[in-house]
């Protein structure tokens, strides 16, 4: 098993829900269900360049989250040269659970908050994965 | 950069992921777009202007762009400059918090009350900088922007973030062509007098600053340009 933490890059939208979602999810995968295994990297280091971010993507696959078609976080990993692991797509996954509605932005509301939940469940185990070395380039 | 109307400030947060004060800058800046100054600001999606098109890096260019920023290494205001425009203003949150006598900032998923402090002490300071820089929202200076009449048929560069500039489709020698800001160069250009025969150079310099003109085109666009601003112009005068 590697010792390496997975880097952990949600976009973090400020403009609609799902952006929050992202985020919230980033910090549940980050903080609650995989400490151990994982390691938030801020996306704005990326957008700047800040070479201990862009390590830490170059180190070892990671996996990104995103809120819109946009993907700018699967974008901005792959111009620093990293490789992407699991490139998940809220606004894709979200059809997946049509009974749980994200509304707020500052505040997240309860379904917003169980989705975040429902997609870093999703992912753990993707991390999991990752952390045993079963996924490869 | 020409004088063009000024609508909106736009404010920019780091949204950092790593640390309290990152989280500070997002409440921070949702604070003054939702509560305190709903009409006079937008946001934009930082890692859009590396990740968008031209048109979410347009949107500093056209309007006063305030940044916050979680930490030293100041990634918004840096990122801004490096992709956009360069930032109007800047706010430092732990700078500002240490100034202003806030305490330790904890919490990166949930602030403490310190760092729920910082959110007011950074918006209140954003929402005093939006009223420096694009005063009230009913003043002369501020052309709502129901009130921007589109060339022709535009749509908007937009992000997820709300960020807008519009893009029209021009025809110019045979080909079809977007161009960034039309509506507002020609609004500006409409304001200031200028008659579409005497107008072909003052409207390609402006075009030119926010859109790529081939060299050897220059001459095939000016004439493109003045024919929608004749329309822009005759639609005007019949509304």
């Amino acid at each position: 098993m590697s010792s390496r933490k997975v880097p952990v890059i949600p976009c973090s939208g400020i403009g609609k829900s799902l952006g929050s979602v992202t985020r919230e999810a980033a910090y549940e995968l980050c903080d609650t269900l995989r400490p151990d295994r994982t390691q938030l990297v801020a996306l704005s280091k990326l957008v700047l360049g800040e070479e201990q971010a862009r390590e830490r993507v170059r180190g070892g696959f990671a996996v990104t989250i995103d809120g819109c078609k946009q993907m700018c976080a699967a974008k901005l990993v792959k111009h620093s040269g990293g490789k992407i692991a699991r490139e998940v797509a809220v606004f894709e996954v979200f059809r997946r659970y049509k009974g749980l509605k994200p509304a707020g932005i500052a505040e997240l509301n309860v379904e917003g908050k169980q989705l975040a939940r429902a997609l870093a469940e999703e992912i753990a185990a993707d991390i999991d994965e990752i952390a045993e070395g079963d996924i490869h380039a | 950069m020409p004088d063009l109307p000024r609508r909106k400030a736009g404010i920019v947060a780091c949204s950092g992921e790593e640390l309290a004060e990152g989280t500070v800058t997002r409440l921070a800046a949702l604070k003054v777009l939702h509560e305190l100054r709903p009409g006079n600001t937008v946001t934009i999606c930082l890692p859009l202007f590396l990740a968008g098109g031209e048109g979410d890096r347009a949107f500093a260019r056209f309007h006063p762009t305030i940044t916050v920023d979680g930490c030293e290494l100041r990634c918004a205001a840096r990122g801004t400059e490096m992709y956009s425009g360069k930032p109007a203003a800047s706010i430092v949150v732990n700078e500002l918090a240490a100034e202003r006598g806030v305490g330790k900032i904890e919490g990166r998923r949930r602030l403490n009350e310190a760092g729920k402090q910082a959110v007011d002490v950074t918006a209140q300071k954003l929402a005093e900088l939006v009223d420096q820089f694009v005063g009230k929202q009913d003043g002369p200076e501020q052309v709502a922007e129901s009130t921007v009449p589109q060339p022709s048929e535009a749509k908007i560069a937009t992000c997820s973030c709300g960020s807008e500039v519009a893009v029209n489709e021009v025809l110019i020698a045979g080909e079809r062509v977007e161009l960034l800001a039309l509506p507002l160069i020609f609004q500006h250009c409409r304001e200031k007098g200028r008659a579409p025969e005497a107008a072909g150079e003052d409207l390609l310099q402006n075009v030119k600053i926010y859109n790529y003109v081939p060299p050897e085109a220059e001459a095939s666009y000016r004439e493109a340009i003045v024919r929608e601003y004749a329309a822009f112009c005759a639609r005007e005068e019949s509304r």
